[in-house]
């Protein structure tokens, strides 16, 4: 059993302050759908009125067509990870993962095999008469998972749950999680403000700010093709480089773009819908390179060094002062203080007018 | 730099030799008048007449506890006192929890002035509503009666205070996963909160439980009947002109019977009542 949500038009408030804002989504059977956002985003808030843990102020949230924002959490079939994993203390593993199939009255043999094969399932099968505070962290993560499982609910909400885990366990659980949806058919919705978490887990993701959604799309959508300049912002790392620029009009094909140096990048984006003016031009470290032999398109000096392994990110000023972080090999000569020629991909540029909407290169179009 | 350690480490040994001989200090200071009142209830009457330091040697009899078996209403006010403790102490648990859950987790108009209004019950000395309870109590006819004796107790705004703010403590996402496991109200209270509050129950029941049972005002001015004697009032009216005299060691005896429940409770709740006691140290 899966479920098709449809979330119209929510607002929710707390007191004076509006934290949803008329905020509308549509999340498919099975999908695994992201809830992307800073902190105060209305991210956590939105997946708890989903959950039925707040109230809806106005709007409807529906699943499969019926409208369950009235019902209590309990009715509307749907389970829930939570940041702390809420896992009740005095009980055991099994007693913990039982509890809300006893509530609803299940058969004591069903919920022991249903607990059993959670318990198989997320390799906590020997863990099962030990309570809480005897398990590890990442234990605790899959118990609370387990407890979603055994009751087979339309849709499992997870509410930031790797966040209270360290960094190598957090990487481990995000595969198994990833595995897990493949093998637990259901409608899954997960709010983080991790963007790794995001890209590598979501079919789509929702990326929310300010009470809104900016934009809703596959991850390398959101990636490759940010709405806005927050999600261009919010998403990749390192962020996405913003330098201003002017363009010039009376064009035909790809807009060229002219940097505060005087340098002229030809991109690929359509000149057609563009106007002459002042825009931001927002380049992704991995399409500003390091050229060979001076055959860039402009030049800065080198201000950082980052060396990660497998590349190396140069913070570069221009001459106008705006800093570029350009991406090089792992094994970079490049040195601090050393003045570099810098190539543009413009194929893979974007622009950003004033009031932030964003402009995107087309294939086909020279950059 | 070794030197130094090791003079430090000698320094803190001989350190905590001398606190531990404070401690075996006081706790002489502590133990010598129990000693001194078993002691006691072990001589004689007659032999404590002529010279107290007779405690010293033999010899010993239990004569005086036979004589309580006997004659004395001790039983009855042993009983008296083990049901309006235990009593005051169910009822204080009960009414407190569910009070505590109630102003730690329902939301309803006035919640916040009324949990003042309880808090102010602890500025409100006893002696204050004395005369006042005395007299609606007469009127109630519930004077020498184990009622008379619970109901003022149960008034306890610590015990409200207590656990309002442990179920304050609990995460409220408990609360949400229970309401997510379709449990209802009283369900999330009585398996998955209540248990929670386990120490805070201990700590408040044995405090509420050695309060009763020492308790002398009420009983003395509620209970005038000899057979609703709890077992304060009942000692204490033994005690007449001429007793520490002429019935010292039956006296004695009297003492450590009435203590023993209270030494049996002790040996039980061990762990709780030293946790609590430190607990509320720290507080």
């Amino acid at each position: 059993m899966t479920a098709h949500i449809e979330i119209k038009d929510v607002v929710k408030r707390f007191g004076a302050a509006t934290v949803i804002d008329h905020l509308s989504l549509s999340i498919d059977p099975n999908e695994f759908m992201v809830f992307l956002g800073p902190s105060g985003c209305g991210k956590s808030t939105l997946l708890r009125m989903i959950a039925g843990l707040e109230s809806v102020d106005e709007g409807t949230i529906s699943i499969n067509g019926a409208r369950i924002d009235n019902l209590p959490p309990g009715k509307r079939d749907i389970a829930m990870v939570f940041q702390s994993y809420a896992l009740y203390p005095h009980m055991t593993v099994a007693d913990n993962m039982a509890f809300g199939l006893r509530n609803i009255g299940v058969a004591a043999d069903i919920i022991s095999a249903r607990v059993a094969e959670a318990g198989r399932m997320l390799e906590i099968g020997h863990l099962l008469e030990r309570k809480p505070g005897q398990l590890s962290g990442g234990q605790r993560q899959r118990v609370a998972i387990g407890r979603a499982i055994v009751k087979e609910p339309k849709a499992f909400l997870f509410d930031e749950p790797l966040s209270n885990l360290d960094a190598a366990l957090r990487v481990r659980t995000r595969v198994e999680l990833a595995q897990l949806r493949h093998r637990v058919k259901s409608t899954m919705i997960f709010v983080t403000h991790d963007q790794i978490e995001a890209m590598t887990l979501a079919d789509r993701i929702v990326v929310m700010n300010n009470r809104k959604i900016e934009q809703i799309g596959t991850p390398m959508e959101i990636y490759s093709r940010p709405a806005t300049r927050f999600v261009a912002t919010f998403v990749g790392s390192p962020t996405m480089n913003f330098v201003p620029v002017r363009v010039a009009g009376g064009e035909t094909g790809g807009a060229t773009v002219i940097l505060g140096d005087g340098t002229h990048v030809k991109t690929a984006i359509p000149t057609m819908k563009l106007k002459a003016g002042n825009f931001t031009l927002g380049i992704r470290a991995e399409a500003v390179r390091v050229a060979i032999d001076g055959q860039g398109v402009t030049s800065g000096t080198v201000d950082v060094l980052e060396r990660l392994g497998d590349r190396t990110l140069i913070y570069t000023k221009l001459k106008d002062g705006s800093v570029v972080v350009a991406e090089d090999i792992g094994y970079s000569r490049v040195a601090v203080n050393d003045t570099v020629s810098l190539s543009i991909d413009g194929s893979r540029v974007h622009l950003f007018d004033a009031s932030d909407r964003a402009w995107h290169c087309e294939e086909g179009l020279d950059g | 730099m070794s030197n130094a350690r090791s003079t430090s480490i000698m320094g803190r040994e001989s350190g905590d030799r001398v606190v531990l001989l404070l401690v075996i200090a006081l706790a002489l200071v502590m133990v010598a008048p129990v000693l001194w009142v078993i002691g006691l209830s072990l001589k004689h009457n007659a032999e404590l007449m002529a010279n107290t330091n007779s405690v010293f040697y033999p010899p010993y009899t239990i004569t005086n506890y036979i004589n309580i078996l006997g004659t004395s209403s001790v039983f009855r006010w042993i009983l008296n006192s083990l049901i309006v403790s235990g009593g005051l102490t169910i009822f204080t648990l009960v009414l407190a929890s569910l009070a505590g859950y109630g102003f730690a987790r329902l939301n309803f108009p006035g919640r916040d002035i009324l949990f003042i209004i309880v808090l102010l019950g602890l500025a409100v000395p006893e002696q204050a509503v004395l005369i006042a309870r005395h007299q609606i109590f007469g009127m109630l006819k519930l004077h020498n009666s184990y009622q008379g004796l619970i109901l003022p107790g149960l008034s306890a705004p610590f015990g409200v205070f207590l656990m309002t703010q442990y179920f304050r403590a609990i995460p409220k996402e408990l609360d949400e996963a229970a309401l997510l496991d379709n449990a209802s109200r009283f369900t999330i209270f009585w398996k998955v909160l209540l248990p929670l509050t386990v120490p805070a129950q201990a700590t408040l029941g044995i405090f509420t439980f050695l309060w009763s049972w020492n308790d002398y005002l009420w009983p003395l001015i509620s209970g005038t009947k000899k057979e609703m004697f709890t077992l304060t009032v009942g000692m204490a009216s033994t005690q007449t002109n001429f007793a520490q005299s002429e019935g010292l060691g039956f006296l004695m005896a009297q003492a450590v019977f009435a203590g023993a429940p209270i030494l049996i409770l002790y040996l039980f709740f061990q762990k709780y009542i030293v946790t609590a006691v430190s607990g509320a140290a720290v507080r």
